[in-house]
């Protein structure tokens, strides 16, 4: 027999049977798909979790589950309204505690949040995070994160994305061109520390990913954003990648994988060849490639084409080069 | 395995429930001869082990709910394992009743729960605010303009993040800037910490005897969570480490002289508490050298450490270590 743990599966339907019990003697006839939204699950779900929680219940004295000792519903109301009625409970009638790890991962994402010019308010923030750790039998699972502050960039773009503005502002590609952007802004988004905005940019004619710390002269113009804009459904990608892209071939060395994770197209083969994996990552254009080698030193080798390869070369010699200068 | 089995979460449903319905608590034989899920397979007189550890599990996997499942000796026959009652106090079970969240604040936990969109801890909070639910607080307002996530790439945070939860020793190897081969490390985990977009560890390294921190994204392979447990001392462990962190970083400055309009310039000039010399040359602060040459040798010529030395002597040899992949033609023409 395996020793493994019941599957997170199993872990998931069973909070969601302890959750559902006070949340239905609070609703009484609550139609399953009012159910099934508040939980965030399917109506199927939700008939599956009743139907489980309407013929359980406690041994009783008599050992023997009699029909005093179980749960029971209205099955008409459930059958014929498509709605939830406990008429018999047992046992439990309350919201069960966080589990110390539940509580570490809301506590953890709220100090993330700490980052944002609105949840600066160390207090609210605060005061939230205690009774959360006050939720759970023995206290909350070990785990920070270190807010960052993000200085009046993030508020004037929060404040344009509310208000439907555009907004301006210079940007430096990974060229390293700086170009003057209208933007027409749709959400602000962040991997760790790493803040952007993607917004309708009106020089591509195409949304675009901005990165906040390449953001200079930031203004807001007050003109309201485009009908482009307004019709755009943001995909859940980050970045998106483009016909235009360029795909080289790489060799990773195996521990920095995760790290490129996010270059390396879907698509291409991963092939293993001791410590060193061989694949593919798609960029924009060189420069951005240059940046991102030179970055991961010794981890990352670009194998071809061969004016990748130079261009590479060419960026990480004029950066050595930059050492004789001082001269003696 | 048996014609009666019944679904995983219908038993664990049923030992919650026979549980807290319990007052004096029941003992193992008791549990496993009554509750629904394991009475259909248990053999009065006969050999229940693989029942028995069936039950240790579910045990757990309550446990990790956050459900408090109790043991209570026998005070007649202290150490007599049969003898051990398991019950889930009323009490301990149910959240506080004075804990209650505005609609402002059920707003930012229901943002707190989907910054967790991947690993290990978006099912965690998931099922924290499903239990949230029950409350029956509303959201003032659905957040659209906001999209942020954390993310834990690195292999070694589950592991990690289970050790942590369950007092368990790790093993996994290590390797440290500048060595040439990982060493293997036992540490007593304390705090998982995320400082400027970086995992770390805070532990006891029992090797080392002594406190360390371990940068998640050097560690090579899958850590090895072990059965042994140890005794936690102290409080606060995440908030000290990340205070020592920070002292780490306003402690270490690196002179930067940056190339005007470019990346480098730009985006170090924005990094936290960077400072600019009166000749423009940018202060920046770092808590790990070797993360920050990795950074700075992004940058090629753009910029050009000034001290200190030995972060000279890292971005150099980093550039030329590329160089040296990339200088030779691999095809000719």
């Amino acid at each position: 027999m395996a020793d493994t743990t019941a599957p997170r599966d199993a872990r998931d339907k069973l909070a969601l049977l302890l959750s559902l019990i006070p949340y239905l003697m609070d609703h009484d006839r609550a139609p399953v798909t009012d159910v099934a939204a508040a939980f965030g699950v399917t109506p199927k779900q939700i008939r599956e979790a009743v139907h489980l929680i309407a013929v359980a219940g406690v041994p009783g004295e008599s050992r023997a589950y009699l029909a005093d000792d179980l749960f029971d519903i209205d099955w008409d109301d459930l059958e014929q309204n498509d709605r939830i009625s406990l008429t018999h409970t047992v046992a439990i009638d309350d919201t069960p505690r966080l589990s110390a790890r539940e509580a570490a991962a809301l506590i953890a994402g709220l100090q993330y949040l700490g980052s944002l010019p609105e949840h600066a308010d160390r207090d609210a923030m605060a005061s939230l995070m205690a009774k959360l750790e006050r939720g759970t039998a023995a206290g909350a699972a070990q785990v920070a994160v270190a807010p960052v502050s993000l200085r009046d960039t993030v508020a004037t773009i929060r404040d344009a994305i509310d208000a439907r503005t555009q907004v301006e502002f210079d940007y430096v590609s990974a060229r390293g061109d700086g170009e003057r952007r209208t933007v027409d802004p749709l959400r602000i988004e962040s991997v760790n520390d790493d803040w952007y905005v993607r917004g309708w940019c009106h020089l591509r004619q195409a949304v675009r990913t901005f990165r906040l710390d390449r953001i200079d002269h930031l203004a807001s113009t007050g003109r309201p954003i485009s009908e482009h804009a307004a019709g755009v459904v943001l995909p859940e990608r980050l970045f998106q990648g483009s016909s235009d892209d360029l795909t080289v071939s790489v060799d990773v060395a195996a521990a920095a994988l995760p790290l490129i994770a996010d270059y390396i197209p879907d698509e291409a083969a991963r092939v293993r060849d001791g410590d060193i994996v061989h694949t593919k990552v798609r960029v924009a254009h060189y420069h951005g490639l240059k940046r991102l080698v030179a970055r991961f030193a010794g981890s990352i080798t670009v194998t071809g084409p061969e004016d990748a390869r130079a261009a590479v070369a060419e960026w990480v010699a004029a950066g050595a080069a930059r050492y004789d200068e001082q001269g003696a | 395995m048996s014609q009666h089995r019944v679904p995983v979460e219908e038993r664990l449903f049923s030992l919650v429930l026979a549980l807290v319905a319990t007052e004096s608590g029941l003992t193992k034989n008791e549990i496993l001869s009554s509750v629904q899920g394991y009475n259909s397979r248990y053999r009065e007189g006969g050999d229940n082990s693989a029942l028995e550890r069936q039950f240790e599990r579910d045990k757990d996997d309550i446990r990790e709910l956050g459900v408090p499942l109790e043991t209570v000796e026998d005070p007649g026959d202290p150490g007599n394992n049969q003898a051990l009652r398991y019950r889930i106090p009323k009490t301990g079970y149910d959240l506080p009743s004075d804990i209650t969240f505005s609609p402002q604040e059920m707003t930012l936990l229901l943002l707190a729960a989907r910054v967790w969109r991947e690993g290990s801890l978006s099912a965690e909070s998931r099922r924290a605010i499903m239990k949230l639910r029950t409350l029956g607080v509303e959201a003032d307002d659905p957040v659209v303009g906001y999209a942020p996530r954390l993310r834990t790439r690195e292999a070694a945070f589950g592991p990690f993040e289970i050790a942590l939860e369950r007092n368990a020793v790790v093993q996994f190897e290590y390797l440290k800037p500048g060595e040439p081969a990982p060493t293997k490390r036992v540490v007593e985990p304390l705090a998982l910490v995320q400082f400027h977009g970086r995992w770390l560890l805070q532990g006891h390294d029992r090797g080392a005897d002594g406190p360390r921190t371990f940068l998640l994204s050097r560690v090579i392979g899958q850590p090895r969570v072990t059965q042994t447990t140890f005794t936690r001392r102290g409080t606060d462990f995440a908030a000290r480490a990340i205070d020592q962190l920070e002292e780490i970083w306003l402690r270490n400055v690196a002179e930067v002289d940056v190339v005007p309009d470019t990346d480098a310039r730009l985006r170090l000039s924005k990094r936290e508490d960077t400072e600019v010399t009166d000749d423009g040359h940018l202060l920046v602060h770092y808590s790990d050298l070797a993360l920050l040459a990795d950074e700075l040798a992004g940058y090629g010529p753009e910029a050009r450490v000034l001290s200190p030395q030995s972060l000279v002597d890292a971005v150099l040899q980093r550039l030329q270590t590329t160089l040296a992949a990339h200088r030779e033609e691999t095809v000719s023409g």
